[in-house]
């Protein structure tokens, strides 16, 4: 009986430290700070290298894009600190000048935050319609766009 | 008039419920027949009743009735007929509604089944269910009331977010919500056990169907869950790890250690404890899930807006862990003593293995949802725990989890002897090691996708080659050709052939998975009209953009021609759809799926003037079609291992 309950144990320890060690290596890789622009700032030495979430405002006209190489340059603010984001790849449909966006990525040393992940924030509630303001691309009207090569 | 009806439905039910909860004590202590009557008839009126309000709702929502606040929020006078029915499980209110039918549906079936059976347990067993009954309806009635008035009546509603609007929209949620009520059977009966203090297997025995019936809602609300997010979200993915998913996803963990550790109860009368707490879990988890999902604490694609309901579903868990970890504390005595494991390799001991990897998977998966919020309250640090987290954690789990499904139907109860270990496993071991070298040698190199090929082949050399003795056997002894001695075989031994389809159908998905994730190519760019892209083997054209007004909504969208190696293939074309009450569009992804691969186009953006630009995004993604392929299978064996054969009874005994 004796022996049995030490080799319960051991064995329960065997797969706890399997299992921290699991849980180690993948918290490691995937666990991201969220930071704001002014906490960024604050501890500039630490956060470069390090995989961040960086979150606020995006500054109004910041924005420059090429759509052809699709890279995207722009700011990000929270009213006291900006910060300069790069990134390429295609943001999500929400994104744009003065909304609220997360970026995932790394504060390089050019001091550029090169960003892997634009998320934008969702309104809360489904808005209604506003007058005279379709949200659709009204310079897109049916049949116009039957353009073929 | 209909809300009225629904309301008072509602509130009229819970009256029963409390009774219902009542009741069973009081009967157990008077004795009188009158009382245990009343316990059945507190069932039958919640259902009436229950399905009375949904139907109101249907009602109301198909009519178009929007006097009820619900109803405007969650449709149009646009949408469909069948998007208003389904308008029920669109938003929190209804959805908890849907729930309470459910469980009632399942109290009433449960009721029904052992009218005249087990007459000791019954009383328990629907107490327990009107416990739960009661919990909801008295949410639904004073916390998310889903017939609440608005004023003034709006001449439109507002509709349904338009993701919600598709086919998976009819299935995915009910039959999640199933699958979650489901698991409320086998967790009263374990509930009745521990108050009559009848701990033998009774209550696993019994509601064995139940339980298997429970799991296989489960597995298909989150399977074709992941499907709508492969084909619908338009990101190309089918499993983000979003605290919803995982919340939806949890409780399966427990539910199929159970199903796999009851067994070993059944057979051994061991892992008593084990079991009561396996199902404790699992039932505990699906109102943590709904907790997590409905109170807003964590925000997700799923979440519903936040209101007074979290803090109900909190102290409903709390109640329910306590309550039940009470009573099996409190029952501790009559759970001891149980048998000892005879040997380390027997198939105990493997179906053991694979309680502790589920277990393991579900705490890490536990752990990587909340810890954001155990971050934020003690340290005060914003953290997210991204899904590199848990495809880190997860794959070595469930990679050692398909290995123990090769290992464990065909190992020896008690005690494996060498003969037996190299019976059964010499050749499936000897067929798995030579595919390993031929795939390493071709161009498989990484540890985890070679490991992700070769076990799910080990699995199923293991079940071919178990079959292909069996039905030898049969061949000698009843001289029956191959299709007739596979039906005696499934015929005779459901649960184990069941089983073994299931089994195939999971390691299929795992294939699906690890082919996916491995080996995935993505590429983006904006074309010009008349211009190619190269991935891979594909190239694809741009061909065009098109508009067109849709009934509720105005569509864009894009043409591509692709060739495979050259050759025309088709012309794919995603979309973007906006919506008038939306801010920004919605993506719809074009995809073409082969056995071997799929290729998935959507459309990121094009230029609103010229309209002679897109921009792409394409991903190859092998193997893919094999996660929906083994979905199929799974549920082809669930169902062979539970269809109800009455021969089978008599077999059994």
């Amino acid at each position: 009986m004796k022996g049995r309950s030490r080799r319960f144990i051991i064995g329960a320890l065997i797969i706890l430290a399997a299992l921290s060690y699991l849980i180690y290596t993948g918290m490691r890789e995937a666990v991201v700070y969220f930071v704001t622009p002014s906490e960024l700032k604050a501890q500039e030495g630490r956060s470069k290298d390090r995989f961040l979430r960086l979150g606020g405002m995006v500054v109004q006209g910041s924005l420059q894009k090429d759509l052809k190489s699709l890279t995207y340059r722009f700011q990000i603010t929270d009213g006291v600190e900006t910060v300069p984001v790069f990134f390429r790849g295609v943001p999500p449909d929400l994104f744009s000048e003065g909304k609220g966006a997360v970026v995932e990525g790394r504060f390089g040393e050019d001091g550029l935050f090169h960003a892997t992940t634009i998320m934008a924030k969702h309104a809360e509630e489904y808005s209604p319609p506003k007058e005279g303001k379709p949200a659709y691309p009204h310079s897109f009207v049916p049949g116009q766009g039957e353009k073929r090569p | 008039m209909t809300a009225a009806i629904g309301h008072t439905s509602i509130l009229l039910a819970l009256a029963l419920a409390l009774w219902g909860l009542m009741a069973p004590i009081l009967a157990a202590r008077t004795q009188r027949r009158g009382l245990f009557t009343s316990i059945w008839l507190a069932i039958g009126g919640q259902f009436v009743l229950v399905t009375l309000a949904s139907l109101s709702l249907i009602y109301a929502l198909v009519t178009t009735d929007f006097s009820i606040k619900y109803v405007a929020f969650n449709t149009t006078r646009a949408t469909a007929i069948y998007y208003r029915v389904t308008g029920l499980w669109g938003a929190l209110e209804g959805s908890l509604l849907l729930w309470e039918w459910i469980l009632i549906i399942f109290s009433a079936l449960v009721a029904w089944n052992y009218r005249n059976r087990l007459q000791e347990f019954m009383p328990w067993v629907l107490m327990v269910f009107s416990v739960i009954s009661a919990f909801f309806l008295s949410v639904i009635a004073f916390a998310s009331n889903p017939f609440d008035p608005i004023f003034p009546v709006p001449a439109d509603g507002r509709g349904l977010n338009p993701l919600l609007e598709d086919a998976n929209m009819i299935t995915h949620p009910p039959l999640l919500y199933t699958g979650f009520v489901g698991l409320t059977v086998p967790y009263a009966f374990a509930m009745a056990a521990l108050i009559l203090g009848k701990l033998d297997e009774a209550w696993i025995v019994t509601t064995r169907r139940w339980t298997i019936t429970a799991w296989f809602f489960l597995t298909m609300g989150n399977l074709v869950g992941a499907w709508w997010s492969y084909h619908v979200l338009g990101w190309g993915g089918y499993w983000a790890w979003d605290p919803v998913e995982n919340a939806a996803f949890m409780p399966w963990l427990p539910a199929t250690a159970f199903l796999h550790s009851i067994q070993v109860q059944e057979r051994r009368h061991m892992l008593k404890v084990w079991n009561l707490s396996l199902i404790i879990i699992a039932f505990s988890l699906t109102i943590f899930g709904t907790f997590l999902t409905r109170s807003g604490i964590l925000s997700s694609i799923h979440a519903f807006s936040s209101g007074p309901v979290g803090i109900f579903f909190l102290s409903f868990l709390a109640f329910v862990l306590l309550g039940s970890f009470g009573l099996l504390a409190y029952r501790a005595d009559r759970l001891r003593g149980q048998p000892e494991l005879d040997s380390v390799v027997c198939r105990e001991s493997t179906l053991l293995c694979n309680n502790v990897v589920l277990v393991s998977a579900l705490f890490t998966i536990f752990l990587g949802t909340i810890f954001p919020l155990i971050s934020e309250a003690v340290a005060g640090v914003q953290v997210s725990v991204g899904a590199p987290y848990f495809n880190v954690v997860t794959a070595p789990l469930f990679l050692l989890l398909v290995f123990l499904m090769g290992v464990g139907p065909l190992i020896a109860w008690r005690k494996a002897s060498w003969d037996n270990l190299r019976r059964n496993f010499l050749w499936p071991a000897a067929a798995s090691l030579l595919l390993a070298l031929v795939l390493f040698i071709w161009r498989v190199r990484d540890f985890l996708p070679l490991l992700g090929f070769t076990l799910p082949a080990f699995v199923v050399f293991t079940i071919l080659f178990d079959t292909a003795l069996a039905l030898r056997a049969r061949r000698r002894i009843a001289g029956e050709g191959l299709i007739a001695a596979l039906a005696t075989l499934t015929r005779r031994n459901q649960r184990r052939y069941g089983g073994f389809i299931v089994h195939l159908g999971f390691v299929l998905l795992v294939l699906g998975i690890a082919g996916s994730m491995s080996y995935s190519v993505e590429r983006e760019a904006t074309l010009q009209v008349g211009e190619q892209l190269s991935v891979g083997r594909y190239r694809i054209q741009f061909e065009g953009l098109k508009g067109s007004e849709q009934p509720t909504h105005f569509r864009v969208e894009g043409s591509f021609r692709l060739f495979n190696e050259g050759y025309e293939v088709g012309v794919l074309s995603p979309a973007l759809k906006f919506f008038p009450t939306q801010q920004a569009p919605v993506g719809r992804a074009v995809f073409r799926s082969t056995l071997l691969e799929d290729i998935y186009l959507i459309l990121s953006g094009f230029s609103e003037l010229s309209q002679n630009q897109a921009t792409l995004k394409v991903l190859v993604r092998p193997l893919m079609a094999w996660i929906w392929l083994g979905g199929f299978v799974m549920a082809l064996g669930t169902l062979v291992a539970i269809w109800p054969v009455r021969r089978m009874r008599e077999e059994e005994g």
